[in-house]
């Protein structure tokens, strides 16, 4: 009897790792779910990979713009190249930046107006940008957060915010020192408060590192530009 | 739910700012400042949910409270103690209203010629107040209302939460409850009577309502408390007004000493909460509760970024590019199919076919990877910006579901420019875009290449249970299933499934017992055979007109009937109503399943109706004839969500008596589906789904025939799509 329990045992062992599926129809619930346990597995054997130290000297070697986004709560980070540079009704230049493995980040004069391939993404946000001027916020505002949530659909958080220029500070970044002010966006609602910081060049204007909000699930997130 | 509601809110809160702040410390990354900015700032965590009991309802130990679980809660639970055993399904389908079932064994009962006594019933709660200020909420309960009631009863209970101090110095909730009980729940400590009350009979068919015995007889109180001291330990005490005649005077199951019960409960996760618990004065006991709420995965989904739209005029900078002479060139559309083809294979998406015109453009698309339709026609908006020639303005875009076209969702390219970053993008994309009923596919169709003729096989394993024997009331079938599928032409398929079995024990199941045509219930039999045909057949689906579906399929339709089946369906895509009929002539396959029949054949089939009311539920009603020639009405509600989830209940009514039907009176049942995606947070179409009767019997059956068309079309429709417009840029 046990004898015949192996060999069911090793029957039914052996049919879960013939499963599969071939061709344009629907792939099987059974066959997805070994499919996907075995990519787990796989996954979670892969060696690590190591990234190397972040020097300025690496990053003269780019020739291309790149910035670092770190999720703040995991400390989580990847380096993201624009995708897309333009200019749409709104005020600004929205650039698209985007990792390897398809998470994007999109931001309107350096402030986040959204994200994707994260999970509970930033589907949109208005934003204070002014036309003209350096980027990032300015003066006071309503702001509006689309949030993906719940089944399948989104909520938006509608929030009063106001700009403070917290005055110069100079930044570092990899072995460079900008000449920066720091702004603090401070924005209230019903449902809580956020904090955003901007750090932007006192001549250009550009925003070069910046802490904002992504969202509950994401919570805040850190940006740098490491090259241009 | 003044007290409980802010309470665990703030305790969270102060939670995240602890925890914020052992990273600042440890990590030397976050300032205080920052770190009180991650407590303060939104979050959009579970409501509150309350703990339940051993009926799987919100409740202290063995008898329930006045609290309701947030709408659309989905529980299991399993309870045990002094050899009664319960497994409980509850569903919150209303923020009012919850039904449960619940499957339960006793252990050495010895009545009703049963040694272990195994049975089914169905519980319903309605909220009649919320809580307030100064009111508690209250809440009216049938339980065991419709089976043969052997946890009859019936009760009021009222609940009030207080906020009391916590385990070291933290917040903590007191919950008093108080209520009256009728029936089995009126048992003991009685203090009034009212009209009389039938006695249990355990050997009845059951199923019927038992309306006369609601509220009669003794009423008895019963109290409890249940004091939450954190966010994880929580203790109950309780007074039961259930004295047990029957476990413990009409037979010897357990001693009941006492009325009081005491335990203690864990929060393992926010799905898991574990209980032990010392019951009437002599028993150990042990809850194990799961609570699922659709509207919160256990893993939101993630899904790769999209491309983002490139606008016109960033890359068409000359006149000539903007011409629309491309189409009439047969070499340049086979290029844009191509391209098109690639664009989609690259989201998970197959293209069916093109339809190219100057200005105009139509995909038609096979989706096999994504839940949402709303997404897929995104991704499929965003491919035709990327490789339709720039004076291509109007995109049309069909999913299509086994050759039929399911909808045409009409979006301008400039639009999609325009939005892509702007404020609330979704909502201003959906605003202007139109919906309308999928055309036939014109003659100047561009077909891929890849698709017809197309093979597609399998090789799947698969489990076939059968419930709630007396003997054993969980048995299993396991093996593989191997399946091949051909589709020569859109609408087209010949489908087949060869089926064996490694292991089981469905085979040694209790044989038929049934006066009716045994149309289902000789499982046993069709169970005697391991390497089986399960279906062989060829299917054809149509749309006749604008606005109808049609379906026909002939060939070895289930593992129990073959014969012809034939449907159509009018359904708009702008329309919540859909209207069908079916008509089969099949006749009953052998209990070998190869190609052999036995001499029973039947016309059965149906008219429909379906209606997509408020809140996500679902009604559907037919009226026809079934399998065992039995003519009648099946009445369905399903809520369903967004996600794939569904829950819902059905009950079917016919002219075949209580008599001639047998245990249950009438076929009824529950039935769930949760998707996979859900689970897993990752893409995918399959679910778990699982259907509950009861008892199997032979009255108000249905064919089972693959591919009706409803639930395919309803997806692809209006109100599904704009269900979920959030998903439309993701």
């Amino acid at each position: 009897m046990i004898k015949q329990t192996r060999l069911m045992g090793a029957l039914v062992g052996l049919a879960l790792l013939a499963a599969c599926a071939k061709g344009p129809e629907r792939t099987p619930l059974e066959v997805e779910i070994f499919s996907t346990i075995r990519e787990q597995i796989a996954l979670r054997r892969a060696p690590k990979q190591e990234r190397p130290p972040l020097t300025r000297a690496l990053l003269d070697t780019l020739g291309s713009p790149y910035i670092e986004v770190t999720l703040e709560a995991n400390g989580i980070f990847a380096y993201l190249q624009p995708q897309l540079v333009r200019r749409d009704d709104g005020p600004g230049e929205v650039v698209h930046w985007v990792t390897e493995d398809q998470v994007s980040v999109t931001l309107r004069d350096g402030i986040l107006i959204a994200t994707r391939g994260l999970r509970g993404d930033l589907l949109s946000a208005s934003t204070l940008a002014q036309s003209g001027g350096p980027q990032g916020p300015e003066g006071r505002g309503a702001r509006l957060f689309d949030l993906r949530f719940g089944d399948h659909e989104s909520k938006t958080l509608e929030m009063a915010c106001t700009v403070a220029d917290l005055g110069a500070e100079p930044l570092e970044i990899v072995e460079i020192t900008y000449a920066t002010h720091h702004l603090q966006e401070t924005c209230e609602g019903a449902n809580g408060r956020i904090v955003n910081d901007f750090w932007v060049d006192s001549r250009t204007g550009r925003v070069w590192q910046s802490r904002q909000w992504a969202g509950p699930l994401n919570g805040y997130i850190r940006i740098r530009q490491l090259t241009l | 739910m003044t007290g409980s509601t802010t309470t665990p809110r703030q305790m969270r809160g102060r939670a995240k700012l602890r925890a914020a702040l052992v990273l600042a410390f440890t990590a030397g990354l976050t300032s205080i400042a920052q770190a009180q900015t991650v407590a303060e700032a939104p979050n959009f965590d579970r409501p509150a949910q309350p703990s339940l009991n051993f009926y799987g309802s919100p409740g202290i130990i063995d008898l329930p409270s006045g609290e309701h679980l947030p709408e659309g809660q989905f529980t299991t639970t399993y309870s045990y103690f002094g050899g009664t055993s319960r497994y409980n399904l509850t569903f919150q389908a209303l923020p009012w209203l919850s039904a449960s079932f619940r499957y339960n064994g006793i252990q050495n009962l010895n009545l009703f010629g049963f040694n272990t006594y195994y049975d089914r019933g169905f519980d319903v709660r309605f909220r009649l107040l919320r809580e307030r200020k100064y009111l508690p909420t209250l809440t009216l309960g049938l339980q065991d209302f419709a089976g043969t009631g052997i946890y009859a009863s019936e009760y009021l209970a009222a609940t009030k939460t207080f906020d009391t101090p916590g385990l070291g110095g933290g917040d903590g909730t007191l919950k008093v409850t108080a209520g009256l009980g009728w029936g089995r729940l009126g048992s003991n400590g009685a203090i009034g009577t009212i009209g009389t009350r039938g006695a249990f009979n355990g050997g009845d068919t059951g199923g019927e309502l038992s309306v006369d015995q609601w509220f009669r007889g003794d009423v008895a109180p019963f109290a409890g408390l249940e004091w939450e001291l954190d966010d994880r330990w929580g203790i109950k005490a309780e007074y039961s007004s259930d004295a047990y005649e029957l476990e413990t005077q009409q037979s010897n199951v357990f001693e009941r000493k006492s009325s009081l019960n005491f335990g203690v409960e864990y929060q393992q996760s926010p799905g898991l909460r574990l209980g032990a618990y010392y019951l009437y004065g002599s028993e150990i006991g042990v809850n194990a509760q799961i609570q699922l709420n659709p509207r919160h995965p256990t893993q939101p989904i993630r899904i790769p970024a999209p491309t983002p739209v490139v606008p016109r005029s960033q890359w068409a900078t000359e006149e000539a590019h903007w011409s629309p002479d491309w189409a009439a060139s047969e070499n340049k559309r086979g290029q844009i199919r191509d391209l098109m083809a690639d664009a989609l294979k690259a989201d998970g998406l197959t293209l069916e076919a093109v339809i190219l015109e100057g200005n105009v453009a139509e995909v038609r698309y096979r989706n096999n990877r994504y839940r949402s339709y709303t997404l897929t026609i995104g991704r499929v908006a965003r491919a035709m910006a990327r490789t339709l020639p720039p004076s291509v303005e109007t995109f049309r875009i069909v999913p299509v579901r086994r050759g039929l076209g399911l909808s045409t969702t009409v979006i301008r390219r400039s639009d999609l420019e325009a939005l892509e970053f702007a404020p609330e993008a979704a909502d201003a994309l959906v605003a202007v875009t139109g919906f309308q009923n999928a055309g036939p596919l014109p003659e100047g169709a561009d077909f891929s290449d890849e698709l017809y003729p197309a093979f597609a096989t399998s090789i799947s394993p698969y489990a076939a249970p059968a419930y709630f024997d007396p003997d054993q009331p969980f048995r299993l079938d396991v093996g593989l299933d191997f399946g091949a599928s051909y589709a020569p032409a859109p609408g087209w398929l010949v489908s087949g499934t060869i089926r064996h079995r490694l292991a089981g024990n469905v085979e040694d199941g209790r044989a038929s017992n049934s006066v009716l045509p045994r149309v289902r219930t000789n499982q046993v039999e069709y169970a005697q055979f391991d390497t089986t045909l399960e279906n062989l057949y060829v299917a054809r689906n149509w749309k006749p007109a604008s606005d109808l579906y049609a379906r026909a399929t002939v060939g070895l339709l289930e593992s129990n009937f073959g014969g012809v089946s034939g449907e159509v369906l009018w359904k708009p895509v702008n329309s919540r109503l859909a209207l069908g009929v079916e008509g089969n002539y099949v006749k009953q396959r052998d209990f070998d399943q190869r190609f052999s029949f036995q001499e029973y054949s039947v016309f059965t089939g149906h008219a429909s109706a379906y209606y997509e009311a408020p809140r996500g539920f679902l009604a559907q009603v037919d009226v026809g004839r079934y399998l065992a020639g039995d003519v009648g009405a099946t009445f369905s509600v399903d809520k369903t969500f967004n996600n794939g989830w569904s829950v819902g209940g059905f009950f079917t009514l016919t002219n075949v008596s209580a008599e001639e039907f047998g245990e249950g009176s009438f076929d009824k049942g529950i039935r769930f589906r949760i998707p996979l995606d859900w689970l897993w947070g990752k893409p995918s179409r399959n679910a778990f789904g699982l259907t509950v009767r009861p008892t199997q019997r032979d009255g108000g059956a249905r064919l089972s025939v693959p591919g009706r068309l409803y639930g395919q079309i309803r997806e692809g429709h209006r109100k599904s799509l704009v269900d979920q417009k959030a998903r439309i840029w993701e």
